[in-house]
């Protein structure tokens, strides 16, 4: 049985389920959910997109960062309905569809942003998220920025040169046009 | 989570243990206040960060009630020598405005220094003080200000910030927003260096008579903020003696103030300390 064909809970003539619709990685999506389903639990078991970790399950670690209306959210704190109307990226829609990999993707890759890669996804996010506020971050910036993240493995210099690499693949003609 | 509140141990987080609610979504203040007097046990949700934490560590409600929509609690404007904030007001649409920068730069810096980005796009002020965690920040950055809070039901009630723990929890409606008088203000300046062991925001206002009256607002992990307070007969704050009004402030700390991670004596050494820099900082540069 799915989440959305679960039945629907109530109180008296209250409905505890809410009706969503919204944009994910460029494709519409509909679902009735309870009320208390956070966005990590709806994008993860009911969309598919497992590339939203979760883990602190407190707002801290970083590692659930989706992107809502270009705006990083930590998943994990968020509820569904919140996202009902909006456009949400997640890290499964930063590549072209033909596998490009987007600029930071290839920027983490090159410059070694992660080791075991379970916070890269939301670290990517973030990436993207700042990229867009500021094409051209100073170190500093990007340290703020990053510093909402949690990387046990790398000590964050590589995460640092990673997102400096990023910028600069954006300023250059990229297959995948990300970050613009 | 429920499980944990039922005394079952250290159990594997689940997420589908979070207990469904009710759920309104309206879209105007008088349809929210409608919706409140309806639901007197309606718990209000803002940017949420805060609720689904309280609800993880076993809170459940049962009506909530979310403003996501009500508009016209994301205003900030400035009138008449008076800053007004509304409660839907995000820390980074706050700390960003154009009106908290041109009028009070160093609320804007205290609110921009809080948190991380990431929460800063998705915490309230509304959610940040209405949460009454001792450990939040808004409730010392506007304590230190006299900032007002003002709550809609079928009345308006208007409140002190620093009254925030004076009180049960319940609410006397939904809070629309903070002012903060900016006429008298002097200057204004947050310290969290030291944080969490202690933190103060000290503001600095001319009295009508006359004098100056220095403000300072302790905050800490695990205890509530303490209002400081110091008029001295002096016309500018150059005239102040950093240190000696330091140690005043921190003289009225009392012992409720200290905890296991630093005990009162330690804490009003931080106080006179941070406090002493805010004023030489104030003396300095006299701005707001």
């Amino acid at each position: 049985m799915t989440p959305d064909a679960q039945d629907s809970p109530s109180v008296g003539d209250e409905k505890l389920t809410v009706d969503l619709e919204f944009d994910l990685n460029g494709s519409p999506e509909r679902h009735s959910v309870p009320t208390s389903t956070t966005v990590l639990d709806l994008l993860r078991n009911n969309c598919g997109k497992r590339g939203v970790r979760g883990s602190c399950e407190r707002s801290v670690c970083g590692a659930c960062t989706v992107l809502i209306d270009d705006v990083p959210v930590a998943a994990c704190s968020t509820f569904a309905f919140e996202i009902d109307g909006t456009r949400v990226e997640t890290v499964e829609g930063l590549a072209a569809k033909d596998g490009t990999l987007s600029a930071q993707q290839q920027a983490f890759r090159e410059c070694g942003g992660f080791q075991c890669g379970f916070c890269t996804s939301g670290m990517l996010m973030m990436t993207t998220a700042l990229l867009r506020e500021n094409p051209e971050p100073d170190r500093e910036e990007i340290r703020e920025w990053i510093s909402s993240n949690t990387c046990r493995c790398t000590g964050y210099e590589m995460i640092l040169e990673s997102v400096e690499r990023a910028a600069q693949l954006g300023r250059t003609p990229q297959a995948n046009g990300e970050p613009q | 989570m429920r499980g944990q509140k039922l005394g079952a141990g250290l159990i594997a987080q689940n997420q589908s243990a979070l207990p469904p609610f009710i759920l309104y979504r309206p879209t105007s203040l008088p349809e929210a206040v409608d919706l409140n007097e309806q639901h007197p046990e309606a718990v209000m949700a803002a940017g949420c960060s805060d609720l689904v934490a309280q609800i993880r560590e076993g809170y459940e409600p049962e009506v909530v009630i979310s403003l996501q929509h009500v508009n016209e609690l994301r205003s900030i404007s400035h009138e008449d020598g008076v800053l007004s904030i509304g409660s839907m007001v995000t820390h980074h649409a706050g700390s960003t405005s154009p009106d908290i920068r041109a009028f009070m730069p160093a609320l804007a810096t205290a609110w921009g220094s809080i948190a991380t980005v990431r929460i800063r796009y998705r915490g309230t002020l509304g959610g940040n003080l209405m949460a009454r965690r001792f450990r939040y920040e808004l409730p010392v950055i506007l304590s230190a200000l006299n900032g007002q809070m003002h709550f809609q039901a079928s009345d308006v009630t208007t409140l002190p910030v620093s009254s925030l723990w004076d009180r049960d929890a319940r609410s006397p409606g939904i809070l629309t927003g903070v002012t903060v008088e900016t006429g008298s203000l002097l200057w204004y300046g947050y310290e969290r260096s030291m944080r969490p062991v202690s933190t103060v925001a000290l503001a600095v206002r001319r009295q009508a008579g006359a004098g100056i009256t220095v403000t300072a607002v302790c905050g800490s992990e695990y205890r509530q903020p303490f209002v400081l307070s110091h008029t001295a007969a002096a016309t500018a704050i150059s005239d102040l003696d950093p240190v000696a009004v330091g140690a005043v402030l921190a003289s009225q700390l009392p012992d409720a103030a200290g905890d296991f991670t630093g005990t009162a004596e330690y804490r009003r050494h931080l106080v006179g300390v941070l406090s002493s820099r805010l004023l030489a900082r104030a003396a300095g540069y006299q701005q707001k």
